[in-house]
């Protein structure tokens, strides 16, 4: 449904005051006699706290207060479940184990908060810290997932009587007798490490509590501001409308500042209350690997059942989820692994089984692809490795199982993420699967290139695979649209936005339906006071959930000018049209009056009204969908690995992607282009190293490593397919995730054709040159 | 961690075990050792100053020797704890008489760390422990040297001078170049650090005039 808006690469609204500094971040807040906090955090994995003296970092001057759990009192408890596990998944078992605010009896990952220091400056907060002295007592921490499931192995939780965190089984036909009908079984154990979302900016709080208004502001880097107000209102005993949570602009969210009522969000507001000044939190880089959630980790024992011809009868994947020391996210990860687990194919029986397990490690959320990329991860190395087996092309596997376009709406009869039936709503896999290979030349690269190269001794391979991306999922988002008397469109929702162009994109949306240009819409989002309902931006769903409230909520403010219109301008409403904010009568363009006069009509200061009537140019209309839009797309891309080093150049990267309809090709291939560095840093550089006792080994941006714009390929090429979903009335889906889901699962693919003549198979990612040069060295 | 090597000491075994059991040596031999106190025959407390990489930062703990067999062997525990992480550690060393007046140790052992100085200063921990390390036995011979000289003269006390720790910080950094540089490049890297060094002085020092 492209509009005179809605499909064109319109430049970003947000962009000048982004690039001009103008701006607000959280760490931009700076009020008069603002206090600033700084967290003790364990330095071991697993240690019971004895005692904690805190006697010294109170006497030195510039301390305004030191608490622990203990000072805390009734205000310490754990914080909430943020996401319950499905009802509806039989013989579900889940042990909730809440993140703690700080630390009573025992530390359970690097990084637990023992303390926090109030002081007049963080470099005296910082220095105080270092006044506390903890008795800690060791003990012996569980970090392997394997380990952390036998009978012996220490307990991350003594109240429960292993680490067992959940156990799910679902099944979608009968994998057993599937496999006894099956010509070849592949059966492989793959593994995928943990990274961190490594967001520019880290996570922080400003809190205000102003006493003579009984008003408390907070500004937080948060991606659901409204369901975090709540929180804060209820924790503290105010009124929801007593507390007003401000998102401003954030440099990333990835996943980790969805997490609610983590320590920090809940301490800094308690104690700004009770201090009665504000108080500002600002996370360092260190922090943010030892105290923000992380993701990833997971090992998969699967097997897939194939007839001669190649046809995938059925899949098997029985795997560990590493939760870390809480599971405040429930089973969001771990399903969205068994949802992805089948990918873009149409198999008709699939058991999958997980068990999640705490270990001593930081806790797990969703971080960008939030389980995706390990379900694909799985599905399409099993492809391969049917493929090689069975001596078929990659391509040709792909094609002979991916869902036909016909099967839509494609059910898989396992429960997912939003707790419903996971059903593909459409798409349109196998254009999207032959765009990529026609862009990359996949028939002249393996049968010409390749064969070229490899005679001169070169090692360059071929990566192709499919992936889909569960989006959009509910509950609901809302959104207000008004005309104020100047004619300009003010757009407000209860979402957040961390670079989405959310300010671009909501207001191409009204843009179209109101008939103004885009740069006299403005979009406020994130912040409380503007709007009292909502969710948050996550799981791809900005775009989908909070796009079409804001349309429908647009369609309102539209019929309402209609109406209102017909009567000055004595026409019928089918005969008006809404064209450079302007009513007019489609046949006499003269006789027109501008928004900004009828919206001062329609709010009059003087005189009667008629009964019933509603003031000014305003409507609020909520959008929740039926169930998420599955978006899909392939990625192909050529590597070249250096055999001496082990390097692995990226020489082309070619993704074509179906996201139905396109709100703003520019902002779209702007998250694709994240999404694929973010792939590919968790394909080759991004591993989180943890050592046996727990400990977190690379904490810090010298050891982690991030793609660098050397990494990455020289052009990202992109082809959008639209095939609209019929599950809401823009047609859209999602892309936020898209870009990294495929990228570890074709990079593993294009170095293992690389290395093809040293016999070498990938059953892991992230790789690094060192990996790669051990698992050469293994085949000897 | 693993930490183990050997090192030939340039005196008889008695010494040398009278030596690495003498509190005050060892305090003044360690690299960054502020203070070490005897508390028993087998126990000693203390201060060290630890720095690696751009961690920095005072670890107080403690020092445990067992299965002591004089002059051969002995078993270390050590336990610190600091604003900068913990370490905790044990060691067996060996003393041999190798017959020609001169002692070889061998040692080995497990150094297990945590906190900041694991998950920020991963990278340089092991040339910094080996480092460290080297340095301290290179100063318990010198000062071996200097008792044994003192002896043979008839002296009670020997005239040894520990390195100071700037002495110490030079030789770490030193032998972190040496990792990753030859010989020939750490000289260059040398100068031109020392270089920068006297531009951003002279900058310093104009600028507080003006």
């Amino acid at each position: 449904m492209k509009g005179k808006w809605i499909g064109q690469p319109i430049k970003r609204n947000e962009d000048p005051r982004l690039l001009t500094g103008q701006a607000l971040y959280v760490d931009d807040v700076d009020m008069p006699g603002m206090l600033h906090a700084a967290f003790l955090r364990s330095d071991y994995a697993h240690a019971r706290i004895r005692s904690i003296d805190v006697s010294a970092a109170r006497a030195r001057p510039g301390v305004v207060a030191v608490y622990t759990a203990e000072d805390m009192a009734d205000f310490w408890r754990p914080g909430p479940l943020i996401v319950p596990p499905p009802r509806n998944v039989e013989g579900i078992v889940f042990h909730a184990r809440t993140q703690i605010p700080m630390v009573k009896d025992k530390a359970r990952h690097i990084g637990d908060p023992i303390a926090v220091v109030i002081a007049e400056s963080r470099y005296i907060a910082e220095d105080a810290l270092e006044d506390i002295v903890v008795d800690y007592e060791p003990l012996e921490p569980v970090v392997d997932m394997e380990r952390a499931l036998e009978p012996d192995a220490p307990l991350v939780h003594d109240d429960l009587d292993s680490n067992l965190a959940a156990h799910v089984v679902q099944e979608k036909g009968n994998y057993e007798a599937a496999r006894a009908k099956a010509d070849v079984v592949i059966k492989r154990r793959i593994l995928v490490d943990r990274g961190a979302a490594a967001a520019l900016e880290n996570r922080g709080v400003v809190a205000h509590w102003e006493p003579k208004s009984q008003q408390l502001t907070v500004w937080d880097t948060t991606q659901a501001p409204i369901p975090i107000r709540n929180g804060i209102a209820a924790m503290l005993g105010l009124s929801e409308h007593q507390v007003r949570v401000i998102a401003p602009f954030i440099g990333g969210g990835f996943g980790p500042k969805i997490m609610m009522s983590q320590p920090e969000e809940v301490l800094v507001p308690w104690a700004a209350m009770k201090l009665n000044r504000p108080i500002k939190w600002i996370e360092d880089r260190r922090e943010n690997f030892i105290g923000t959630t992380q993701e990833r980790a997971q090992i998969h024992d699967v097997e897939m059942a194939l007839t001669r011809d190649g046809r995938v009868l059925g899949v098997r994947d029985v795997f560990l989820h590493d939760t870390g020391a809480y599971d405040p996210y429930g089973l969001t990860v771990p399903l969205n692994t068994q949802s992805h687990g089948l990918g873009a194919y149409d198999i008709p029986n699939y058991y999958t089984e997980f068990k999640v397990v705490f270990t001593n490690k930081m806790i797990v959320t969703p971080v960008r692809g939030a389980g995706r990329p390990q379900g694909i991860f799985v599905i399409e190395r099993m492809m391969d490795l049917a493929a090689k087996e069975l001596g078929m092309d990659r391509a040709e596997i792909r094609k002979r199982n991916l869902i036909p376009p016909d099967a839509f709406p494609y059910r898989q009869e396992i429960i997912d993420q939003a707790f419903i039936e996971l059903v593909y709503d459409s798409g349109n896999y196998l254009p999207v699967l032959e765009k990529a290979m026609a862009m990359i030349g996949y028939d002249r690269f393996i049968e010409e290139e390749q064969p070229r190269l490899r005679a001169e001794g070169r090692h360059v391979g071929l990566g192709l695979v499919t992936f889909v991306e569960t989006t959009g999922v509910g509950p609901y988002e809302g959104a207000r649209v008004s005309v104020e008397s100047s004619g300009k469109v003010s757009v407000v929702t209860g979402v957040g936005t961390q670079g989405q162009g959310h300010f671009t994109s909501f207001a191409q949306i009204v843009a179209d339906q109101l008939g103004v240009d885009v740069r006299d819409v403005r979009v406020v989002t994130g912040d409380t006071a503007q709007f009292h309902w909502g969710t948050g931006t996550f799981a791809s769903r900005g775009a989908v959930v909070a796009g079409n409230a804001v349309k429908a909520a647009a369609a309102g403010v539209r019929a309402k000018i209609l109406k209102l219109a017909s009567k000055v301008l004595e026409t019928p409403e089918e005969e008006l049209e809404l064209v450079d904010g302007q009513v007019r009568v489609a046949d006499i363009p003269e006789r027109s009056i501008s928004l900004g006069e009828l919206a001062v009509m329609a709010n009059p200061l003087r005189g009667a009204v008629e009964p019933g009537t509603k003031p000014g140019l305003e409507a609020t209309d909520y959008f929740g969908p039926q169930y998420g839009a599955t978006a899909s797309g392939a990625v192909a891309m050529i590597v070249e690995v250096d055999p001496e080093t082990m390097m692995v150049e990226i020489k082309r990267f070619v993704i074509a992607h179906d996201c139905g309809t396109v709100l703003n090709p520019m902002i779209v291939e702007g998250q694709i282009h994240g999404g694929v560095s973010m792939g590919i840093g968790n394909s080759f550089y991004e591993r989180l190293v943890y050592d046996d006792n727990g400990q977190l080994l690379n904490a810090s941006l010298m050891d982690y490593l991030l793609p660098r714009s050397t990494d990455m390929p020289r052009r990202i090429e992109i082809a959008h397919l639209e095939t609209p979903s019929p599950l809401n009335p823009i047609g859209s889906k999602g892309v936020g995730e898209a870009g990294a889901i495929p990228v570890p699962s074709a990079f593993a693919q294009a170095v293992e054709d690389a290395l093809a003549d040293y016999g070498v198979e990938i059953l892991e990612t992230p790789l690094s040159p060192n990996r790669l040069f051990e698992l050469l060295s293994a085949r000897g | 961690m693993k930490l183990e090597g050997e090192y030939v000491f340039n005196g008889p075994r008695e010494e040398v075990w009278a030596l690495v059991r003498d509190p005050e040596v060892l305090a003044a031999a360690l690299p960054g050792a502020q203070s070490l106190n005897k508390v028993s025959e087998s126990e000693y407390e203390g201060k060290m100053n630890v720095r690696v990489g751009p961690l920095s930062g005072v670890f107080s703990g403690k020092i445990v020797v067992s299965d002591e067999v004089p002059p051969e062997s002995y078993t270390l525990s050590v336990e610190g704890r600091g604003s900068t992480g913990f370490a905790k550690g044990t060691g067996h060393v060996q003393l041999i008489d190798r017959g020609d007046g001169t002692t070889l140790m061998k040692y080995e052992g497990e150094l297990q760390v945590g906190g900041k100085l694991a998950g920020v200063g991963q990278r340089m921990l092991e040339t910094v422990s080996k480092s460290m390390t080297r340095q301290g036995l290179e100063s318990l011979n010198q000062a071996l040297q200097a008792r044994m000289a003192a002896k043979s003269e008839g002296q009670e006390e020997g005239n040894y001078t520990p390195p100071s720790e700037a002495q110490f910080a030079a030789a770490v950094a030193r032998d972190m170049a040496g990792e990753v540089l030859s010989s020939s490049r750490v000289m260059w890297i040398a100068v031109a650090v020392a270089v920068v060094i006297v531009v951003v002085a002279v900058i310093l020092i104009s600028r507080g005039g003006g």
